[in-house]
């Protein structure tokens, strides 16, 4: 009777109670929910990272890259005849500038993601292009490097 | 490596070169211990103003680079420089190489030109 419905109001308002959320998780919650992560999130650089086998990310493009370091990427790149990939200009979006750095734990840019997978900046790309490493791991990706071609061409000269 | 050279083999303290340039190199040196380090001031060549100490290349030789991949070598070197890669230093060129690969290969390359991307910015990243 009145002792049961007291006793279900009790219940019902301690409930409401443990529903209360403390200020810091509210917080967390209200600035995870905005646009699915922003494009700075894990899942958001973890989805671009996967578009595609070859994903590149620096300042400026392929066709105008505004930093001597991603320019020196998108050149060995089109050494090997790789012009078709994903590149990312972090100059124009600040979430992904520093999100791309938190999900690599890598300081700088650029960042080059073979399969998903993250290869290096400039430096190490280019210690790969000069010792045969990026021929090799083109090809695993399917990719078959335009200097194997230019070799060939030479051979039969 | 071209640009002026801060650090004599042996990693002599005092030399040339602004506060950064010390640090990088106090820090190189006690986390890696080269046997040979190299550090270059490149802030000139990317349109800093004079004394501005921003964008880095480094050499470093050490045995502690032993049987590492690339990736792995280069994150060391970032992990004794954390506190100024979140800091003032912008950009760092790393070639990092063991004792064996610098005597067999005592060269390292030119640093790439600077496009202007860093006049183009508003704030460091």
């Amino acid at each position: 009777g009145a002792a049961a419905a007291a006793a279900a109001l009790a219940a019902a308002a301690a409930l409401r109670g443990r529903a209360g959320r403390p200020l810091s998780q509210a917080a967390g919650e209200s600035g995870g929910s905005e646009g699915g992560g922003g494009s700075g999130s894990r899942e958001a650089v973890e989805r671009l990272v996967r578009e595609h086998p070859v994903v590149v990310f620096m300042k400026g493009s392929p066709a105008q890259p505004l930093c001597g370091f991603s320019n020196a990427v998108v050149q060995i790149l089109r050494l090997h005849g790789v012009e078709d990939y994903r590149a990312h200009d972090v100059l124009q979006d600040p979430d992904l500038r520093q999100g791309i750095k938190d999900y690599s734990n890598w300081p700088t840019i650029p960042q080059v993601y073979l399969n998903g997978e993250f290869v290096g900046g400039c430096d190490i790309l280019l210690q790969m292009h000069q010792n045969g490493d990026l021929v090799e791991e083109l090809k695993k990706l399917g990719i078959r490097s335009a200097l194997l071609d230019a070799e060939k061409d030479q051979e039969k000269k | 490596m071209r640009g002026p050279l801060l650090a004599a083999a042996g990693g002599a303290m005092g030399g040339a070169g602004g506060p950064l340039a010390h640090t990088i190199r106090a820090k190189l040196t006690a986390a890696l211990q080269p046997t040979h380090l190299e550090v270059r001031d490149d802030s000139p060549r990317h349109g800093g103003p004079p004394g501005a100490e921003t964008h880095f290349g480094v050499l470093v030789v050490s045995e502690r680079f032993a049987g590492l991949p690339l990736l792995q070598r280069h994150r060391l070197v970032h992990e004794a420089l954390r506190t100024e890669l979140a800091g003032p230093l912008h950009a760092l060129q790393v070639i990092a190489r063991t004792p064996q690969q610098w005597q067999s290969d005592p060269h390292a390359p030119p640093a790439p030109p600077c496009l202007g991307g860093s006049k183009r910015e508003q704030r460091r990243g």
